[in-house]
C-alpha cells in the first residue's frame, strides 16, 4: 500500500465518556449523565438521541481527516451495520468498517445489504468478519457452530458473498450455503466488494485470510512479527496480496510526562488507586495497563506524539500498514490524533492549495 | 429564577489549546496535514470549510448542557447570520446568539432575516446587540459614526425593528432611519421577538441598554467592578421602568485541580512576549476598563490574578477579552455561584479549544453549581472603580 499508513479510529458501541468507567455520552448508562442543577436551563431532554453522539464521533473522524472508522461487532452494544450506515451517510470521505459475524445472515443477504450501502455511500464500506466469537456470545446470537467449522463456514460465506456479487447466474452448493442461479443485477452489480478485514492467529484464521482478507488485523498482545511471516508465506502461495493491520489503544500527549500523568489518572479512576502503574515493555514500548482502562487484554502505546509515532513506525517496519487506533473520549481524542499524531506521517508538511 | 448558560462558538477558527497561539481549525491558517476544516487527505484539501467544525462545536454545546452559543462578528470572522442560517437545521435546541452592529444592516432587513430564522429554528434566535469599538475596525466596515451616536443609532434601530416586527403599517422618522408603511408580512409576523443581550460599558451604552436590554451583557471584570456596573445599569433602567437581567461573558480554564489549571496557563504564558502587549486603538470604554484593573507591565502570569481564580491575561493567549476564570472545577463553579449571587442570570462561557472544552465544562463544572443557595446572601457591596470608570 501507500507509504502513508491507513489510520482508522474505533467507534464506541456502548457509549462514551471522559473517564474509563463513564458512559454518560450516548445514553448507555441511564442516569450516568450528571444532571444540571434545577435552576440552570436544560434544553436537552427529548432534544437528542443516542445516535447523535455516534454521529458526532463519525464526524470528528471525518473532519480530522482520519482514513476510516471501525465499528466492532459487540453483542452487548449498538448494531454495527446500522451504525456504519449512519456514519457513511454523514460523511464524504470516511471509510467505515463494520464488524459482524457470519451467523447474522445468509451471505447473499449480507452482500445484498452491502451492495445498497456501497451505492448509497460511494463504495466506502468495509467488512470485518468476526469468526472466532466467544462460544457463549455466539450461542446468545443463535449460533452453535463450534471450533474449526466456523472457519469453514466463514470461507463459504465469503466465497458465496463474492460469488453473487461478481457473477450473474451464480450457483453454489456447499456444506453451509446453497445458491441457485443467483447473482446481482444492475444497478447492484459491478460495484467494488467491501474491503474484507479478518483477524486471528490460529492456522485456520491465517489460511482464511490468505484466501479472502484484504487486510489482516492483529492486536498488540499477539506475536505480530511471526503472524505476518506466516501469513505472507501463505498469501504468496495463494497468489494474492494481503495487507497487515493492527488494533492499538493509544494515549498521546505533548510530552511523555504528560501522557504518563494521564495514564496514571485513568489507571486510578479505573480502580488502580494504590497499585503501581505497570511498566511498558522495554523492547516494544507496549503498555499492558490498557487492559484495565480500555478493555481486557488490550495493550498499546503511551507517550508524546513523537514517542507514539516511533512505536507505530516500528510496526510499519514489520509490514503493518493499517492502524486501527482506539482512544477515549472518542471525539476529543480523534481530533488529537488527526491534528497531532497523523501529521507526523505525512511525507512533508507542505502548504496545500 | 432560571440561569441560561451559553457557550461561545468561534467564528474565526480555533486553536488546539492555549499553550500555543496557533490556529489549526478553519481557513485562517495555512492548510497543512493536521489542519481541521479544511483538512488534508492524500495531499489535497478535503473540501470542507470551517462551518463543519462550527457544527461540531454547536452540537457538542447542545449535548453537554448549554442552551446555545454566542456567535461573534468582526472584520476577520465569518458572518454570524450566515452561520446561524446554515446551522439552524443541524441542531435542535441550540439558540443562536447573533452578535451584530445595528448600523450595518437596515432594521427592516434585520427584522425579515430574524423572522425567517425564527421560522427555520423554531424560535431559537437571540441577539447580542453590539455598537462597535471604533478605530480602524469601525472604518473597515464603512462606519464613520462616532461612539455616542452609534448608541443613538442602535436605539433607533431597535425601535424600528420592534416597530415592524408584529406587522404594519409602521411609520418612523428618525435621525438615522425613516420608514413608511413598513411591517413584516403575515407569516413572518407571528414569531417570538428575539431576546436582546446588550453590550457596552460606556454611559451611552448603559443608557441605551436601559431602554432595550433584556439582558445587560458584560465581559467579566473583577467582581466589585462588575457589581458597580450592574448597579448603574439597574439605576438607569429603573428610571425608565425597566428591569433588565444580567449576563457575563467569561472564559474558563477549569481542570481537576487548581494546579493543573495554572500549569496550562503557564505553558501558554511561556510564549507570550510581554513587550508586545499593545493597547487598543479604538474608543471602547469597556476595553479601557478591563485594562485598568491590572498594572502593566507584568512579569509573571500570576500577577494578573486580581482575586482568587479571576485572571486578566486571556487576551494574551487567544484573541478576545482579557478576563476569565482559572481554577479547579470546584473553584470555577464557586466563582460562577458568586456571580449568580451578584445578580447574574445568564453566562456566556468559553474555552479553548471550544469543542473539547464544551464537553469538559458541561460535564465537570456546570453540575457543581449551587447558585440558588447563594442568591440568598447579600451581594458584594458596590465598589467605586478608579481608572476608566463610567
Ligand atoms: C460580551 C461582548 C461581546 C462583544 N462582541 C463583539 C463582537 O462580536 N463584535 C464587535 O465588533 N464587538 C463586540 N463587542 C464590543 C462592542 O462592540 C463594544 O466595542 C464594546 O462593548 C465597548 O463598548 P463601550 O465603548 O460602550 O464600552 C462585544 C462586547 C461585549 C461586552
Amino acid at each position: 500500500m501507500a507509504a502513508y499508513p491507513d489510520f482508522l479510529v474505533t467507534v464506541p458501541t456502548q457509549g462514551d465518556g471522559r473517564d474509563p468507567l463513564r458512559r454518560d455520552r450516548g445514553e448507555w448508562q441511564p442516569g450516568a449523565r450528571r444532571p444540571l442543577p434545577p435552576f440552570v436551563t436544560d434544553l436537552r431532554p427529548g432534544a437528542s438521541s443516542a445516535f447523535d453522539h455516534l454521529a458526532q464521533v463519525g464526524r470528528a473522524a471525518e473532519i480530522a481527516a482520519i482514513g476510516g472508522a471501525f465499528v466492532p461487532f459487540d453483542s452487548a452494544g449498538e448494531e454495527s451495520l446500522v451504525v456504519a450506515a449512519g456514519l457513511l451517510r454523514q460523511s464524504r470521505h470516511l471509510r467505515v468498517v463494520a464488524g459482524f459475524h457470519p451467523g447474522i445472515a445468509t451471505p447473499v443477504y449480507a452482500a445484498k445489504f452491502s451492495a445498497s450501502l456501497q451505492r448509497f455511500t460511494g463504495n466506502r464500506l468495509g467488512w470485518q468478519l468476526d469468526v472466532d466469537l466467544d462460544p457463549a456470545v455466539a450461542r446468545s446470537q443463535g449460533d452453535f457452530l463450534p471450533g474449526a467449522d466456523r472457519y469453514a463456514r466463514a470461507e463459504e460465506f465469503l466465497t458465496v458473498a463474492k460469488g453473487v456479487w461478481h457473477e450473474e447466474g451464480y450457483t453454489y452448493e456447499g456444506r453451509f450455503y446453497q445458491v441457485l442461479a443467483g447473482g446481482f443485477q444492475s444497478p447492484n452489480s459491478g460495484l467494488p466488494f467491501p474491503r474484507v478485514y479478518l483477524t486471528g492467529t490460529s492456522p485456520e484464521a491465517l489460511a482464511l485470510s490468505a484466501r479472502h482478507a484484504d487486510v489482516h488485523l492483529f492486536t498488540a498482545d499477539q506475536d505480530v512479527e511471526t503472524g505476518i511471516g506466516e501469513l505472507a508465506a501463505q498469501s504468496a502461495q495463494e497468489g494474492r496480496p494481503v495487507e497487515y493491520g493492527l488494533r492499538l489503544p493509544v494515549l498521546a500527549r505533548d510530552d511523555d510526562e504528560e501522557a504518563w500523568a494521564e495514564a496514571r489518572r485513568l489507571w486510578d479512576l479505573a480502580g488502580g488507586v494504590g497499585e503501581g502503574l505497570p511498566d511498558p515493555d522495554p523492547r516494544t514500548r507496549l503498555w499492558g495497563g490498557f487492559g484495565r482502562i480500555a478493555g481486557p487484554g488490550a495493550s498499546g502505546l503511551v507517550g508524546s506524539y513523537e514517542t507514539v509515532a516511533a512505536g507505530l513506525r516500528g510496526y510499519l517496519g514489520q509490514g503493518v500498514t493499517t492502524f486501527v487506533l482506539e482512544s477515549r473520549p472518542h471525539i476529543e481524542e480523534t481530533y488529537r490524533l488527526g491534528e497531532r499524531l497523523l501529521p507526523l506521517f505525512a511525507k512533508e508538511i507542505e502548504h496545500v492549495h | 429564577m432560571s440561569i441560561d448558560i451559553y457557550w461561545r462558538i468561534g467564528t474565526h477558527g480555533d486553536q488546539q489549546s492555549l499553550r500555543r497561539r496557533v490556529s489549526s481549525r478553519g481557513e485562517w491558517a495555512p492548510v497543512v496535514p493536521g489542519s481541521i476544516t479544511p483538512g488534508v487527505r492524500n495531499g489535497r484539501r478535503d473540501g470542507y470549510s470551517y462551518v463543519e467544525h462550527m457544527a461540531d462545536v454547536a452540537r457538542a454545546s447542545e449535548s453537554s448542557g448549554f442552551v446555545g452559543g454566542l456567535l461573534p462578528s468582526f472584520p476577520f470572522t465569518d458572518d454570524p447570520w450566515a452561520a446561524a442560517a446554515v446551522l439552524a437545521r443541524e441542531t435542535t435546541s441550540y439558540r443562536f446568539m447573533i452578535a451584530y452592529q445595528p448600523g450595518f444592516l437596515h432594521p427592516v432587513q434585520a427584522a425579515r432575516m430574524s423572522a425567517s430564522l425564527q421560522r427555520a429554528t423554531g424560535g431559537r434566535v437571540v441577539y447580542n446587540i453590539i455598537s462597535g469599538g471604533g478605530g480602524p475596525a469601525q472604518l473597515w466596515w464603512g462606519d464613520r459614526v462616532d461612539h455616542d451616536d452609534r448608541y443613538a443609532r442602535t436605539s433607533e434601530f431597535l425601535d424600528v425593528l420592534k416597530g415592524v416586527w408584529s406587522g404594519g403599517p409602521f411609520d418612523y422618522q428618525g435621525r438615522f432611519y425613516q420608514v413608511e408603511g413598513a411591517g413584516l408580512p403575515e407569516p413572518l409576523a407571528r414569531q417570538p421577538f428575539p431576546e436582546i443581550y446588550f453590550s457596552g460599558s460606556s454611559k451611552a451604552a448603559i443608557e441605551a441598554a436601559g431602554r432595550h436590554a433584556d439582558y445587560y451583557l458584560s465581559w467579566l471584570e473583577p467582581f466589585p467592578a462588575l457589581a458597580a456596573k450592574f448597579a448603574q445599569v439597574r439605576e438607569h433602567s429603573t428610571a425608565l421602568g425597566r428591569a433588565p437581567k444580567f449576563a457575563v461573558r467569561i472564559d474558563v480554564l477549569a481542570r481537576e485541580t487548581e494546579q493543573a489549571a495554572w500549569d496550562e496557563i503557564r505553558r501558554g504564558w511561556a510564549h507570550v512576549d510581554p513587550a508586545a502587549l499593545r493597547s487598543a486603538d479604538g474608543d471602547s470604554v469597556g476595553w479601557l476598563r478591563s485594562q485598568s484593573f491590572v498594572s502593566w507591565p507584568v512579569r509573571d502570569h500570576r500577577e494578573l490574578e486580581v482575586s482568587p481564580n479571576v485572571w486578566g491575561g486571556f487576551h494574551l493567549l487567544r484573541g478576545g477579552p482579557a478576563f476569565g476564570l482559572v481554577g479547579s472545577y470546584q473553584q470555577v463553579a464557586e466563582r460562577l455561584d458568586e456571580l449568580i449571587g451578584l445578580g447574574v442570570d445568564a453566562f456566556i462561557l468559553a474555552g479553548v479549544p471550544h469543542l473539547e472544552e464544551a464537553y469538559r465544562v458541561g460535564e465537570e463544572v456546570l453540575p457543581l453549581l449551587r447558585g440558588h443557595d447563594i442568591r440568598q446572601h447579600s451581594p458584594l457591596p458596590p465598589v467605586s472603580v478608579t481608572k476608566g470608570s463610567i
